[in-house]
């Protein structure tokens, strides 16, 4: 039986100026399973960067009720989301957000650095090495953003988002500011960790990535457009 | 519309959304400009602007400077009857004036109020050319000797005192027992040169015969005044160097005549100094001018600096709106003129502010510092004032204009939009950032540290015991209106049933004969007989109940008597400072002074020293003597007119009361003034107390701009690092994690500003340690550590402030760099 990872009950957002109001989702329900692998695609300005971001507690809904592993994650503080982000949440950005300060292994360890339960500086290291090899890119670890590639930027925000073992990857057009070369070996990565059991809930509207997702979402004018879809996994 | 009104109504649009940094930039520009055009227009009339009247080039002063057997000078004070010598010698002078300055009572006005006079001879306003409201000046008809009682009003007596009233002239006043008749009043504008004492203002201008100079000083050399004055206007043709020449030989001559009688003047001469009355007027003014003007420029470029980093910080978020306008075509001139129409919108309100700041600074130099900075009257909004703020506004909103567009890469605010307003077209380093905000905390540590310094020394002088008491003490002075004066007999008896009077008010605890230690001391020559040595000590008459009234202790020796004082004893008591003056071990009782006439005084007393702040009394031997003044008490006689009253607590009495007892004793007497002790030590500590009101207000205005300053950096620091922010709270960091992030990144200049400034005070301290010694003691470390943590405070804050918009909103608003 599935585990229900992301549950979202009848979600909208409203973005209100002050002479008019956009309904940017309308009563959202999606359940998003462990393991699952969900593309959310649709044309622009249909909502999928707004949902991603209230699933990842980036952004607060205007109705609806959100669970996260069963727990009401609704109308949570900023610092109690902010835990929960750390906790269960890993994110990957189309523009990778690195920080350009930090050394690849200082930007990979900064999720640990706000973790509840306060590693080591071994832990934090072994842990940052695995995420690392993960993606293949342990051996620039001492090396600042600007140094890498775009696509090794880019699998450096995958390590930074799985290395505090998250429940879910909530992924932002993660191919937007790539090279197709590029692009496919994140992509790759990505199909590589939901085969190993990571949950991936994956923002695109590039056809070609969005159907290597086992379930497909369409959304259109803040509203899903039909059942999610899933595919059948021969 | 053309393009620039609508970028203006776009700026105005823009800037509506942001009252907070409208507020700042406004509130910091507006005051510090505000003080800048104050100062501005006071050093234009100081320094640039001539004196109203029509021939002040050939107008000057020429003052009676004595000069010691050493040729030092012993000061500037005319002998009457040198200056009248001199006055008719019209030798240099094409036309000439003496003046001395009284006061004196309007009986026959129904307030009788007291009034500054200034008795003159005729030719005075004929040089000055004064314009006349009603009237006529002084004229031949009042020249010297003529005796011919008439009077000139100041329009703002006549206005104030006469409402004005439309038929003034021949009408009569009596001022002392003199009906005078006013001839005229002088116009509005008329401005009084302010030969003796900057800010007192001539109520009623009287001719020089009724002057209240005695017989003997009339008649006597030796007897030298700093309230007798001579100013002309010098011969076309001669110099002043020229009428000095011409004129010390025969002043000096006639001067030597009449004190060869005196030992005390044995060696001395005099020298004619002739100065324009510009810089008689000025004085030291016109330095004044310039620090001033310097104090202020350096605010205003602080302020500039701050407000820069404001600016800097405005920049960052208007980056994307005008990486907008750069991609649908606009130039780096319209993005400059873009801004200009911003900068120039707030430079406009800030000199409107700077306008009213400037007039509220006016009226409280007017009230408060008359009598410190001459023509401070003259001051008024004037075309100087306008176009300063004219000039002002046009380059700070050119420069902050400029500095803005300098910040964008124009080629790089393509890769704004790119982002989706993530990048970074601005190009100030994290290493500047570093420096300004260094810079920002030790300038804003030094100048707060060096303003408490001041405050505190201020403060000190204010609060430093005195050395007798003022509380519930009031001096009450007689005035004398007649022609009829009483005997000495008569007055002794007038006086005592007076003071009969006075004690049997029930308000009234004790009662002594003589003026506050506040007032009433004036220099007196004195030779020890012992070795022959001159000094010159405050003097002051008292009588044997002074010292127990005001409380001040008898060290030694006895006190006067009334049989002594009535007997005309020469007897003298001196203070502690005097005595050790006169023998280092300060044992002086039994030892003789001399006057200059046949009987010696003999000290039979010391008594404690004490303090008055306005005193800056120089010593013999023109060294200013900083360990105490000394001083003199000499036993006044019977017939004074001058009274200490010591009121039981909590009560009263009022002038008019006062007022109606003088009448049923005797009705030529009436109440010159009546002061309490409390308002003269008040007004003798006007210098400390301005000190520490303005030094109060400087540390506040220094702390709003560094706050300002702070801010602006480290919220432009933190807008800088909006992204990371953003970025951190994706992965998880609570708002305490950034706070501490934040601050923890910004500590490092916070201390490096610290050091600085600790670096800058030791070197101030060790290259002028012995100017500074008075300012910077050990005392002061509390200070500085007080100092310290008010900074650092107003630091984190500064940290604190600009991020909390970012760490209380949701992060997404952070990652996609929207509000």
């Amino acid at each position: 039986m599935s585990t229900a990872i992301l549950l979202l009950k009848n979600i909208g957002k409203i973005f209100e100026t002050e002479e008019l109001e956009t309904h940017a989702l309308k009563s959202i329900n999606l359940t998003v399973n462990k393991g699952d692998y969900v593309s959310i695609s649709g044309p622009s300005g249909c909502g999928k960067s707004t949902l991603l971001s209230i699933m990842g507690l980036l952004d607060v809904s205007s109705s609806g009720e959100y669970f996260i592993e069963g727990v009401n994650v609704t109308d949570l503080s900023l610092d109690q989301a902010a835990e929960v982000r750390n906790a269960k949440i890993g994110f990957i950005f189309q523009s990778f957000n690195l920080i350009d300060e930090l050394s690849v292994f200082d930007n990979v360890a900064l999720p640990l650095r706000y973790h509840a339960d306060k590693p080591n500086n071994a832990t934090i290291k072994k842990r940052v090495i695995e995420c690392l090899e993960k993606v293949g890119l342990s051996h620039r670890i001492s090396h600042k953003p600007n140094q890498l590639s775009g696509g090794q930027q880019q699998r450096v925000a995958i390590a930074r988002a799985l290395v505090a073992n998250p429940a879910v990857l909530l992924v932002d057009e993660p191919t937007g500011n790539l090279d197709s070369k590029s692009a496919d070996q994140v992509m790759d990565v990505l199909d590589q960790l939901n085969k190993a059991g990571t949950t991936i809930c994956m923002v695109t509207h590039d056809p070609r990535y969005a159907d290597m997702a086992r379930t497909k979402v369409q959304l259109l004018d803040g509203a899903i457009l039909q059942a999610p879809v899933a595919k059948m996994v021969g | 519309m053309n393009l620039f009104t609508y970028q203006l109504k776009q700026a105005f649009l823009s800037l509506k959304k942001k009252p907070g940094f409208v507020f700042s930039v406004v509130s910091t520009m507006g005051i510090t400009l505000g003080a800048l055009l104050c100062v501005l227009t006071l050093a234009y009339l100081l320094l640039i602007e001539p004196l109203p009247y029509p021939e002040q080039d050939r107008l000057f002063v020429a003052e009676h400077q004595i000069v010691g057997e050493e040729k030092e000078d012993q000061g500037k004070s005319f002998s009457y009857p040198g200056l009248v010598d001199l006055y008719k010698s019209k030798a240099a002078f094409e036309q000439a004036a003496m003046m001395t300055y009284g006061q004196g009572v309007i009986i026959s006005h129904n307030s009788q109020p007291l009034v500054n006079t200034a008795y003159v001879t005729s030719e005075l306003h004929q040089v000055l050319a004064s314009p006349m409201a009603l009237g006529r000046m002084f004229e031949s008809s009042e020249a010297i000797n003529t005796n011919n009682p008439v009077a000139m009003l100041s329009y703002h007596t006549w206005q104030h005192n006469f409402n004005g009233s439309a038929d003034i002239l021949e009408q009569k006043i009596n001022l002392s027992g003199v009906s005078y008749r006013i001839v005229g009043v002088l116009a509005k504008h008329f401005v009084e040169p302010a030969l003796s004492e900057i800010g007192r203002e001539t109520q009623v201008w009287l001719p020089w015969d009724y002057n209240q100079e005695g017989e003997w000083r009339r008649q006597n050399f030796g007897e030298v005044s700093d309230n007798l004055m001579f100013i002309g206007l010098l011969k076309i043709g001669v110099n002043s160097l020229q009428a000095q020449q011409l004129l010390t030989p025969l002043v000096n001559e006639r001067w030597q005549e009449g004190v060869a009688d005196d030992d005390f003047f044995k060696g001395w001469s005099v020298d004619i100094r002739v100065r324009p009355v510009k810089d008689v007027m000025l004085g030291q003014s016109e330095s004044i001018a310039v620090i001033l003007l310097a104090g202020v420029i350096f605010l205003v470029l602080i302020a500039c600096a701050n407000i820069s980093n404001l600016f800097m910080s405005r920049t960052v978020e208007k980056q994307r709106q005008m990486a907008i306008n750069a991609a649908i075509g606009a130039t780096q001139k319209h993005l400059f003129k873009a801004m200009l129409a911003e900068t120039s919108l707030l430079m406009f309100m800030s000199i409107i502010l700077a306008l009213v700041i400037a007039k509220s600074g006016f009226y409280l130099m007017q009230q408060y510092l008359e009598t410190i900075l001459p023509r401070v009257n003259e001051l008024t909004l004037n075309p100087i004032t306008f176009g300063c703020a004219a000039l002002i506004t046009l380059i700070f909103a050119l420069f902050f204009a400029k500095l803005s567009t300098r910040m964008i890469n124009y080629h790089a605010l393509n890769s704004t939009l790119q982002s989706s307003g993530k990048g970074s077209g601005l190009q100030v380093s994290k290493k500047t950032r570093q420096v300004l905000i260094a810079s920002q905390v030790a300038l804003a540590t030094v100048l707060v540290f060096a303003n408490f310094g001041l405050l505190k020394g201020a403060v000190k002088s204010i609060n430093a015991p005195i050395g007798f008491v003022t509380e519930n003490i009031s001096t009450l002075t007689l005035n004398f209106s007649s022609t009829d004066f009483p005997s000495h007999a008569e007055s002794v008896q007038i006086m005592a049933e007076i003071m009969e009077k006075l004690s049997a008010l029930p308000q009234v605890e004790s009662i002594a004969q003589g003026s506050s230690p506040l007032s009433g001391f004036y220099v007196r020559a004195l030779i020890n007989i012992d070795n022959n040595e001159r000094s010159t000590p405050y003097s002051k008459g008292v009588d044997h109940r002074y010292f127990s009234l005001i409380e001040q202790q008898v060290l030694q020796g006895d006190n006067f008597t009334n049989v002594g004082r009535r007997d005309g004893a020469n007897v003298i008591i001196v203070n502690q400072t005097f005595a050790k003056q006169l023998k280092a071990n300060g044992d002086v009782l039994g030892m003789q002074l001399s006057t200059g006439s046949p009987d010696p005084l003999k000290i039979i007393g010391i008594v404690k020293d004490i303090t008055i702040a306005s005193d800056s009394y120089t010593g013999f031997d023109n060294t200013f003597l900083s360990s105490g003044v000394p001083r003199v008490y000499l036993p006044n006689g019977l017939g004074g007119r001058s009274f200490m009253l010591k009121l039981k607590s909590g009560q009263s009495v009022s002038r008019q009361q006062l007022g109606k007892l003088l009448a049923e004793v005797d009705t030529r007497y009436s109440v010159f003034s009546f002061n309490s002790a409390n308002d003269l030590l008040t007004k003798s500590l006007f210098t400390e107390i301005t000190t520490a009101v303005t030094t109060a207000a400087l540390a506040f205005i220094t702390f709003f701009l560094a706050g300002i300053g702070l801010y602006g950096i480290l919220s432009y620091s933190t807008q800088m690092r909006r992204l990371e922010l953003g970025t951190r709270m994706a992965v998880g960091a609570k708002r305490l994690d950034l706070i501490l992030l934040i601050i923890k990144d910004n500590v490092k200049p916070i201390i490096a500003g610290v050091l600085f400034s600790l670096v800058i005070l030791l070197s101030v301290y060790f290259f002028f340690s012995v100017e500074l010694s008075t300012y910077i003691t050990l005392q002061l470390a509390p200070l500085f550590v007080a100092t310290l943590l008010l900074i650092s405070t107003l630091s984190l804050l500064a940290c604190y402030l600009p991020l909390r918009r970012f760490i209380n909103s949701p992060a997404i608003s952070n990652l996609q760099g929207s509000e």
